[in-house]
C-alpha cells in the first residue's frame, strides 16, 4: 500500500473505530520468505492488518490473518470473537504447514486473554511465541532475537492513541447527533458537532492529568453504563461549561432560560456520552462497571515453577521471574488490571482470582468465559 | 430468508437459539431439515458439522444412525448434549468441540453420511476448500454430503431485494454483536470441483437458501 492509500486508510478506519472491518482470512506472504522464515499471526481486523504489514516491511516472512470477525486483537480475544479455534484453523487450513520446516507462530501479546498456548500446541503442534503488544515493535523484536524487552511488553496510552480514541467516540456520537437534530434545529449542527469534538478531545488529552484519580479501588460514581471515575471529572467539566453558558449568554447574546437550558441540556447529553465506559475504553484500566476490578490475582507458590508465561503476557508488567528459585512473584500487583491473561496462560493453574468476598475463581472458568463481558464468571463460580 | 442475518444474534447466546430460529424461519427451517435427513438410514454413520444446538444431529440419531456433532461453541454443545439427554438419543451421539480444521484427525472412509447446517457460511474461504477436502477423504465412496445454507442470488434483480432486506439486519446484528454472516459463492460449483457428484438442488424463491444432497462418487 503507498503512503498516501495508507494514511486515508488509517483515518477513515480511525473514524470507525466502533465498527468491525473485516478482511480476508489466510496466508500473506512478505518479502520473500523460505522454509525457516518466522511466521506472524494476526486478526483480521482491517486496520491492524495494514499496520502490521508496513512493521514487517523489508522482513521476510509469512503473515496469517486469523478470522476475528474483523474485530481487533484486545476485544476479539476478550470477547470471545478470537478464540483456540480461530488460530487452529488458520495453521491447519492456509497451507502453511507446507510451506515452513518449523512449527513457531510469533503471536500477539494481547491475544493472550483468549488464546490458549497449550492447547494450541496440544491440537495443531504449534508453539506460540509471545510476539509484542503493539505492530510498531515487531522490528525490535526481531532485532532482539524474538525475545521481548519490558518496554514491548508493555500497553501504553500515547498521545497517538489518545487522538485516535478521542476522534473514533467524537465521530460515531456527531453523526448520532446530528440526524437527530437535523430536522428540529438545523442551525445548532455546527457548534454541537464543534463542541462534541472539543470535549472529547479535551477529556482523552488531558487523561494524564487525572487518570491517577482514576485508580481501581474504593467506591466510584457510577450510574449504569456510565462512568464518571472516582473524581467526577465529567461532572465537574459539565458544571464549568454551564458556567460558560450562564457567562456567554450575559455578555454576548441577550440573556435567556431557554438558550441556557438547550446548551446545558445538549453539553449534559455530550458528557454523558463521552462518560460511556470511559476506563474501560482506555487500554490500562480495567472497566470501572465491573466487579472485576475489585479482584485480585493469587499465586499458589506450591504450584508455580517459574515457566514464566505470565510475564511475557502481563500487559502492565506487573510479574518478575527469579530463574535461580523457579518462581514468579507479582511485585506490582496494584497496577494490575484484571485482563486475566496471566492466569489463562500459566501451564501448571498455579494463578487465579480471588473476589473481596474470599471467593476463589479458577483457571478454567476464567478460560471459558474470558474477560466476562456478561458477567456470567461470577455467577458460575 | 435473509433473517439468518439473525441468526448471529441468537449464536451468541446459544440459549436463546433455539426459539429465535424458529421464530425467524417461521417453522420453514423444520421442514427442510426434515427433508436432508430423510436421506439417512438407520445404523449409519453421520457427522454433522457444526451441529449447534443440535437440530440435524438429534434427527438423525432419532432415525436410529450413529451421529457424531462437532461445533467450536462448548456451549451449543451443552445444550445439545442436554438435548441428547431428555430424548434418550446419548447412545447414538458423540459430540465433540472441534472445529472442520481438525477433521484430519478422522479416519478415511469412515462416515456414510456428513451433513451441514448453516454452517458453510460461517467459514473463511481457506476453512470451505479445506473441509470440502477433507469430507470427500472421509466420506466412503457412495457417501452422502446434505447441505442446507445461505448462498448469493444468481439474478441481479433478486441480488438487489435481498440486499434490501439483508441491509437493515446487518445493522443490526452489528450493532449487537459486532459480526455478520457473508453467504456462500457459487457453494454447488465449489462442491462439484471437490470431486462431488451434485444429485439435487433446491433454490427458494429469494434464490438465497440453497438444499444440496451430494455425493462422492462409487469407486
Ligand atoms: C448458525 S449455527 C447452525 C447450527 C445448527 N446446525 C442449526 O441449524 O441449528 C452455525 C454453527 O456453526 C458453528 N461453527 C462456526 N464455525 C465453525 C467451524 N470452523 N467448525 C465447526 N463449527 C463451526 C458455530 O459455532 C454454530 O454453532
Amino acid at each position: 500500500m503507498n503512503p498516501f492509500s495508507y494514511i486515508v486508510v488509517n483515518v477513515v478506519e480511525i473514524l470507525l473505530r466502533v465498527v468491525p472491518l473485516p478482511c480476508r482470512a489466510g496466508l500473506v506472504k512478505i518479502g520473500n520468505p523460505e522454509r525457516h522464515s518466522p511466521v506472524f499471526l494476526t486478526c483480521n481486523y482491517h486496520l491492524t492488518v495494514e499496520r502490521v504489514k508496513r512493521a514487517l516491511k523489508g522482513v521476510d516472512c509469512y503473515l496469517l490473518v486469523a478470522n476475528s470477525r474483523g474485530i481487533n486483537v484486545w476485544c476479539a480475544a476478550a470477547d470471545g470473537h478470537f478464540t483456540n479455534h480461530d488460530v487452529i484453523s488458520v495453521l491447519k487450513t492456509s497451507g502453511i504447514e507446507e510451506l515452513v520446516d518449523h512449527r513457531n507462530v510469533i503471536m500477539p501479546q494481547l491475544a493472550a486473554t483468549g488464546v490458549e498456548a497449550k492447547i494450541i500446541h496440544k491440537k495443531s503442534g504449534w508453539k506460540t511465541i509471545w510476539g509484542p503488544v503493539y505492530a510498531k515493535d515487531i522490528p525490535l523484536f526481531i532485532q532482539n532475537n524474538l525475545k521481548k524487552t519490558p518496554e514491548i511488553r508493555e500497553v501504553e496510552f500515547p498521545l497517538t492513541q489518545r487522538i485516535e480514541l478521542a476522534a473514533s467516540w467524537a465521530f460515531p456520537i456527531s453523526i448520532f447527533l446530528a440526524l437527530i437534530i437535523i430536522p428540529f434545529w438545523p442551525e445548532a449542527i455546527f457548534p454541537i458537532i464543534l463542541m462534541i469534538w472539543g470535549l472529547s478531545f479535551l477529556i482523552f488529552m488531558s487523561f494524564p492529568l487525572y487518570s491517577r484519580w482514576l485508580s481501581s479501588e474504593g467506591k466510584r460514581i457510577g450510574l449504569i453504563f456510565f462512568d464518571f471515575g472516582r473524581g467526577g471529572f465529567q461532572l465537574i467539566l459539565w458544571c464549568l461549561l454551564i458556567i460558560g453558558i450562564i457567562a456567554y449568554s450575559h455578555l454576548f447574546v441577550e440573556f435567556s432560560w431557554g438558550f441556557i437550558f438547550r446548551w446545558g441540556f445538549i453539553s449534559f447529553i455530550v458528557v454523558l456520552v463521552l462518560s460511556l465506559d470511559l476506563m474501560g475504553s482506555t487500554p490500562v484500566y480495567h472497566s470501572g462497571l465491573h466487579e472485576d476490578r475489585l479482584l485480585k490475582v493469587i499465586l499458589d507458590e506450591k504450584k508455580c515453577r517459574g515457566a514464566g508465561f505470565c510475564e511475557q503476557v502481563c500487559p502492565r508488567n506487573c510479574y518478575g521471574v527469579d530463574s535461580n528459585r523457579h518462581m514468579a512473584a507479582m511485585p506490582k500487583t496494584e497496577r494490575c488490571v484484571q485482563c486475566g491473561a496471566c492466569i489463562v496462560q500459566c501451564p501448571f493453574n498455579a494463578l487465579y482470582f480471588k473476589n473481596p468476598k474470599g471467593e476463589i475463581i479458577l483457571p478454567d472458568t476464567i478460560r471459558k468465559f474470558k474477560l466476562n463481558l456478561l458477567g456470567k464468571r461470577l455467577r458460575e463460580k | 430468508m435473509s433473517t439468518y442475518i439473525l441468526m448471529k444474534i441468537l449464536e451468541s447466546a446459544p440459549s436463546r437459539y433455539d426459539r429465535g430460529i424458529r421464530i425467524l424461519t417461521l417453522g420453514r427451517l423444520d421442514k427442510v431439515y426434515d427433508r436432508l435427513t430423510s436421506h439417512i438410514k438407520s445404523g449409519e454413520r453421520v457427522l454433522d458439522i457444526g451441529c449447534g444446538t443440535g437440530a440435524l444431529s438429534l434427527r438423525a440419531a432419532q432415525k436410529g444412525a450413529k451421529v457424531k456433532g462437532i461445533d467450536v461453541n462448548s456451549q451449543m454443545l451443552e445444550i445439545t448434549q442436554k438435548r441428547a439427554m431428555e430424548a434418550n438419543l446419548t447412545q447414538n451421539m458423540e459430540l465433540c468441540e472441534m472445529g472442520v480444521a481438525e477433521l484430519g484427525s478422522d479416519e478415511s472412509e469412515s462416515y456414510d453420511a456428513v451433513m451441514s447446517g448453516l454452517c458453510f457460511s460461517e467459514l473463511t474461504e481457506d476453512e470451505l476448500a479445506y473441509s470440502l477436502k477433507e469430507l470427500r477423504r472421509i466420506l466412503k465412496p457412495g457417501g452422502l454430503l446434505l447441505i442446507a445454507d445461505e448462498v448469493r442470488p444468481k439474478r441481479i434483480l433478486k441480488k438487489m431485494v435481498n440486499w434490501l432486506i439483508r441491509f437493515p439486519l446487518v445493522i443490526i446484528t452489528y450493532l449487537i454483536t459486532q459480526t455478520t454472516t457473508k453467504a456462500v459463492k457459487e457453494l454447488p460449483k465449489k462442491i462439484e470441483e471437490s470431486g462431488f457428484l451434485i444429485e439435487s438442488v433446491t433454490l427458494n424463491r429469494m434464490g438465497n437458501f440453497i438444499e444440496l444432497v451430494t455425493k462422492r462418487p462409487e469407486k
